[in-house]
């Protein structure tokens, strides 16, 4: 069975682009643009990942990464931004990897990969 | 009953010391405008003129590095000129201002051979077995030296510069920092030198001390100011650069694979032409952004300032309910340091008035005077209004409530108006609106003008 992801990433074409580049890598992919839509999705069905960016309207990455860890505490989580900086942000540890966005999307797939095959 | 008092004396009761008023003057040049030059030689001036300690000669050494380096030598270079300076200086009525200004001078002048000489002269502090004068200042202690010539412990070339056998030095301190050393002579009098002349001139000492620590921290504040908004600067252009770039990339990327469909890779290059817009953008606002700057101001009508701004608002607007009133006072002027600048800043504004507004409502752009020395251009809108956990943020760089958003705008329209001595004010209720009142300098009135 497919693996299913979700990715929130308020960027319209980065989304697109993640979600068409995933599905070819072999998942079943929900891309949404805010983190309340996502955690309406994190309640209505289980994920394998979740790929967060963490600048966004509303609430940030960091503060959806708490209340999902509230709701679901075992479904690993990659942080995926522009910047180098949160990596000092302590919430961040609370994620299994976090992966600077870069225009190949290599890193990104291979910690998808590694974390749930 | 109370009596007041100006901190800042300028005259003094008939029992007040020489001293006390030395110390003042001292104390108050440290209000000046900062000048590191300037206000040590006031300091210089207190412990040469005559109304002063009355040393012949001053030379100041600052620390540069692991060194100390010769700065400036007040005092004549001779007898002869000491006798037409000193004629010069007790004039009647040349007090301290006069004699400041004169050795401000005498700084610049071409002729100024001490100055010159003593810029020669440089010492490592930190040298094993130093000698006077870095011994001074590496020891942090004062040193009279009473006959140099047969004193070992004194720098042969320095007893040639400074040519007479008698001198005090006296280290500049800070509580962990050796920042300079002042040395004393009367080489022209020949008056040997006291214990009161070393009391008094080694708490002038300590006040140069503070003031150069103090001039330096200033310094270092600026220094850590400008590579704070440059570290800011820089996160924000990583961010902002990236996702357009990721974009590119990515949709690129798609357009190699052979199994790529026509229709697909149409569709990509139509996005990557617009991220690649969007980078110019980015790049357009921030070069505007940066280059702000402070200039003389002039003023402006208001009316003709504003006149491209309404055109392009209108054709935001055009084919949505929105509606748009505006009244401006004739004949307003104000006085703006870039005219361009401010017009940009308001069209800001009410962009940001449209897009808190939507698809249906009401904008009112109103410019008036508020009273004599003020005039508002005001935005009001029926939009959403601002959220109030952003409030307190939203004239920060970078942050932004808008999905695009570059948060550049409103920090753009804070700077402009901050250049030219305005300020803004912002009402706002969720739900209801936003009021954005931006406050300028108005023409002054010419007399007799009815109001």
């Amino acid at each position: 069975m497919k693996k299913k992801l979700l990715i929130v990433e308020d960027e319209k074409n980065l989304c697109l682009l993640y979600r068409e580049e995933l599905t070819k890598a072999g998942y079943k992919v929900t891309a949404v643009a805010d983190a309340d839509t996502a955690l309406e999705q994190i309640k209505k069905q289980t994920f394998d990942l979740i790929v967060t960016d963490i600048r966004m309207p509303g609430k940030n990455g960091i503060e959806l990464i708490t209340q999902i860890m509230a709701l679901r505490k075992d479904v690993p989580i990659i942080i995926n931004t522009a910047y180098q900086s949160y990596k000092h942000d302590f919430m961040t540890w609370a994620a299994d990897a976090y992966v600077v966005k870069s225009a190949s999307l290599d890193e990104l797939k291979a910690k998808i990969k590694e974390l749930i095959g | 009953m109370i009596e007041r008092y100006n901190l800042f004396l300028h005259e003094f009761s008939q029992e007040a010391s020489k001293e006390l008023q030395l110390f003042s003057i001292i104390a108050q040049s440290f209000f000046q405008p900062f000048s590191l030059t300037d206000n040590l030689l006031v300091i210089m001036t207190a412990l040469t003129a005559g109304p002063g300690l009355g040393f012949n000669r001053a030379m100041l050494f600052l620390t540069d590095g692991d060194s100390l380096k010769g700065e400036f030598w007040l005092g004549p270079a001779s007898a002869e000129e000491a006798e037409s300076i000193w004629r010069v200086l007790s004039t009647p009525g040349i007090g301290y201002p006069e004699i400041i200004e004169h050795n401000r001078s005498l700084l610049t002048s071409e002729t100024d051979t001490l100055t010159k000489r003593v810029k020669k002269l440089s010492y490592p502090l930190y040298k094993e077995q130093a000698l006077i004068p870095a011994l001074t200042a590496a020891a942090r202690q004062m040193i009279l030296v009473r006959d140099a010539r047969n004193e070992p412990a004194v720098d042969r070339r320095f007893i040639e510069t400074i040519g007479t056998d008698e001198f005090l030095c006296i280290p500049l301190v800070s509580q962990k920092e050796v920042l300079g050393e002042i040395i004393l002579d009367n080489s022209i009098t020949r008056v040997p030198i006291g214990s009161r002349d070393i009391e008094l001139a080694s708490i002038c000492g300590l006040y140069a001390g503070n003031y150069i620590y103090t001039a330096k921290l200033q310094k270092r504040i600026v220094d850590m100011k400008k590579v704070a908004a440059m570290g800011e600067m820089a996160m924000f252009v990583t961010h902002q650069l990236r996702n357009p770039l990721v974009t590119i990339g990515g949709f690129a990327d798609q357009l190699l694979d052979p199994h790529t469909g026509e229709k697909k890779k149409k569709r990509n290059i139509q996005i990557i032409r617009s991220e690649i817009r969007r980078l110019e953008r980015i790049l357009l606002r921030l070069s505007q952004f940066l280059r702000i700057d402070v200039r003389e101001k002039v003023a402006v009508d208001v009316r003709d300032m504003l006149n491209l701004v309404q055109d392009s608002v209108r054709a935001r607007i055009a084919g949505r309910r929105i509606t748009l009133d505006i009244e401006i006072e004739a004949g307003l002027r104000v006085l703006l340091c870039d005219p361009t600048h401010v017009g940009e800043a308001v069209r800001n504004v009410l962009d940001n008035a449209v897009d808190a507004v939507g698809d249906e409502g009401h904008i009112d752009l109103r410019a008036y005077r508020e009273n004599s020395e003020w005039a508002v251009i005001a935005v009001q809108d029926t939009g959403k209004g601002i959220p109030e956990a952003v409030k307190e943020k939203i004239f920060d760089s970078f942050v932004s409530t808008k999905e695009r958003g570059m948060g550049l705008g409103l920090a753009y329209v804070k700077r402009v108006v901050d250049a030219c001595g305005g300020r803004i004010e912002i009402k706002s209720a969720e739900g209801r609106g936003t009021t954005f009142k931006l406050y300028f300098k108005t023409e002054p009135r010419e007399r007799g003008t009815a109001p």
